[in-house]
């Protein structure tokens, strides 16, 4: 028996190496060496600089979806500008995971920690502990459930991302049309808030009624789930002239089952975040009218605001000069008419 | 040991008695699947009658049942076995990337078919020789697949998609034949490229299954793998040709999601393994192997197919909806167990 268990293991062990070999023969990109996936470390330039260097990690979720893979890029890219950032970016499976690892980092007193949680509210005693141990803590898009677990905070709108797809979209409908929303993810408060502002909006923007949303379904951030569904509901509405999504990535998928049911010419669609593939769609013309930035390069802002932080400097514009406690990015509506101005921060 | 016993009361003898055993039962309960299929069409059509059973809505929902049916098919022959196969979804993902990189910039529908199917198979093959030759349970070797092919498929290209619409070579509405989104939309008689793969494939399945040598090895496999043995059953190549053949059809599956997307996604065919496990069980294969029933599966994917268009038609919302797709799953199983039992 426990010999049985310990081949299985033996077995489990050798299959993974197997399978790491092979994706690695398979791999034929040639920019591997960027992007090894897991913890990276890379220590730009030793190069005298005032302070000496500062030490920033940075603790993201799995980077398996476009935005979250952006995240971990804006990043790395804006602690390689300066040659004073020691910088590592750590990934981590789950909340237990990253908060162990936080844990670990901790006892490393680097002199800032920036930090996306998976979740918010579970990670929250650990960014606690991090700021007892003196570590100033950067908080990333999910908000802490408790203020004294972060330094500063910089993160999106998400309820006003609805309300300016609402704005958008009544405006382009004047009021009136069958509208469906395309939603994340289920039952977590990025899909809630872009779900309320949208609707809460379109009350405002059309006092009289007039924009009915005739179905609402989660495609949970995933284009084949996005195509799916779409497919459905395509079929149950005759007359629909407006798609709201929630995601760029997830509206590729809402997109193709439009195409492909030949009615791209009755109605179009909004996406959030500001992918690549959605602006240039966007500048194309047709079915793609507009997204609404959830900028990924709010992580690049926290790295600075981690340097700033730890060389004890601050917002020049601010008087004194300083970190203000929380920033909020603006949830731009990008169009054909402006696209050009927002390409340059497009992810991909 | 647990298996339901046979109705005869008979011992557990490879061929004739076995065989008799399964077409005796398969009538019973594929006739109660049926019914739920019935009734839930029926349903949708009192409660949507002017969307949903139109032939558009039929052939949607057929289309869409496409993808996890083929796969649902490879699973059924590897739970015949008592097998499991836990990473047809992250295989399906690995092999539709493994596609669109062959074709990134350039590349034909051919190369890209050739590729993910070809991938898949590979990967299958992993699993098949680590079950096989390296016996590792079947639930451990395909849940370490699960995470390596879900990995692979993100590394291939950065974790990004590959867009494969210059595959198309032709309008959305009207592809040309051969071309890749042909095969995802593409019509003859009316009916899906899609559909057809989806049926032929399980016609075959049956065929096999119920009518050749090979497949009444598969069953007897399952059903006790050391009398079959000592009948001369080869138990080992059996039991690797399953999972091969189960990543075989989950590249087949790979090219028809897509055709239909335009695109590869390293994220896509998330949880498609329970769906497939979900139809495969619903329509009466046993998870304890020894037993298989091609027509139910079939049933069993419709089941589901059924429920997920009816339910975005009547825009319920998503907690609703797991409830009561949960609940006529049940209500499925629970329906086809008295005559299990008699």
């Amino acid at each position: 028996m426990s010999l049985k268990r310990r081949l299985t293991v033996v077995m489990a062990a050798a299959l993974l190496a197997l399978g790491g070999a092979a994706c690695g023969g398979d791999d034929d990109n040639d920019d591997s060496a960027n992007n090894n996936g897991g913890a990276t470390t890379e220590s730009s330039g030793q190069g005298g600089s005032n302070d000496g260097p500062v030490t920033i990690v940075a603790s993201v979720p799995p980077t398996d979806h476009g935005w979250l893979g952006a995240i971990s890029k804006n990043a790395q890219e804006a602690a390689d500008q300066y040659d004073d950032v020691e910088f590592r970016l750590l990934e981590a499976a789950d909340s237990d995971s990253q908060a162990q690892q936080i844990e670990q980092v901790i006892s490393e007193k680097p002199d800032a920690l920036v930090v996306l949680p998976q979740d918010g509210e579970a990670l929250t005693p650990v960014a606690q502990k991090a700021e007892a141990a003196g570590i100033p803590v950067i908080n990333v898009d999910r908000t802490f459930s408790s203020p004294d677990a972060a330094t500063a905070t910089i993160l999106g709108d998400n309820y006003q991302i609805g309300v300016s797809a609402a704005d958008y979209i009544a405006d382009e409908l004047k009021c009136e049309g069958n509208v469906v929303e395309i939603q994340g993810l289920a039952g977590i408060s990025v899909t809630e808030e872009r779900s309320e502002g949208f609707a809460d909006q379109l009350k405002k923007a059309c006092p009289d009624g007039g924009v009915e949303v005739v179905a609402k379904q989660p495609g949970d951030f995933n284009p084949d789930t996005g195509l799916k569904v779409m497919e459905n509901i395509l079929q149950a509405q005759d007359q629909i002239d407006a798609v709201y999504t929630h995601d760029d990535d997830m509206a590729q998928g809402v997109v193709q089952a439009i195409r492909n049911s030949g009615r791209d010419d009755d109605m179009f669609l909004t996406g959030v975040g500001g992918s690549q593939d959605a602006m240039a769609q966007i500048e194309e013309g047709g079915l793609y009218r507009a997204t609404f930035l959830y900028n990924p390069s709010m992580a690049a802002s926290a790295v600075n605001m981690a340097r700033l932080i730890a060389l004890g400097e601050g917002f020049e514009e601010l008087v004194p000069p300083e970190v203000p406690r929380q920033v909020v990015v603006p949830a731009a509506t990008v169009t054909k008419e402006n696209v050009a101005d927002y390409e340059e921060y497009a992810f991909n | 040991m647990t298996t339901e016993s046979p109705p005869e009361g008979g011992a557990a003898v490879v061929d004739e008695p076995l065989t008799e055993r399964r077409l005796g039962a398969f009538r019973i309960q594929e006739y109660a699947l049926l019914i739920a299929v019935i009734l839930l069409f029926v349903i949708g059509a009192v409660l949507r009658p002017d969307s949903f059973p139109t032939v558009d809505n039929i052939r949607n929902m057929l289309t869409q049942a496409s993808v996890v049916g083929v796969i649902a098919v490879g699973m059924t022959f590897v739970i015949a076995t008592a097998g499991i196969d836990l990473s047809v979804g992250s295989m399906l993902a690995a092999a539709g990337m493994f596609g669109g990189i062959l074709v990134d910039p350039e590349g034909s529908t051919l190369v890209f078919i050739l590729g993910a199917v070809f991938f898949a198979t590979a990967l299958g093959s992993i699993n098949a020789i680590a079950i096989a030759y390296g016996r590792v349970v079947p639930f451990i070797a395909t849940l370490a697949m699960f995470s390596i092919a879900r990995g692979i498929a993100l590394l291939l290209n950065d974790k990004l998609p590959v867009g494969l619409l210059d595959l198309n070579g032709g309008s959305f509405g009207d592809p040309a034949a051969f071309s890749l989104l042909w095969f995802g939309t593409g019509r003859i008689l009316g009916i899906p490229i899609s559909v057809y793969v989806f049926l032929g494939i399980t016609i075959a399945g049956w065929l096999v299954l119920n009518r050749t040598r090979y497949g009444r090895y598969v069953v007897a496999v399952g059903g006790n793998r050391e009398a079959a043995r000592i009948a001369g059953v080869p138990v080992r190549r059996t039991i690797m040709s399953v999972y091969v053949l189960s990543g075989f059809l989950v590249g087949i599956a790979a090219v028809l999601l897509c055709a239909r997307l335009g695109s590869a996604s390293p994220v896509s065919g998330n949880l498609y393994e329970l769906d497939a496990i979900g139809a495969v069980v619903i329509g009466g294969t046993s998870l304890a192997g020894g037993k298989a029933r091609i027509g139910g599966t079939f049933l069993g994917v419709l089941t589901f197919a059924l429920i997920f268009s009816l339910m975005t038609q009547l825009d319920l919302s998503t907690e609703v909806q797991q409830v009561v797709k949960g609940a006529i799953v049940l209500g499925a199983v629970l329906l086809q167990r008295p005559e299990a039992r008699l």
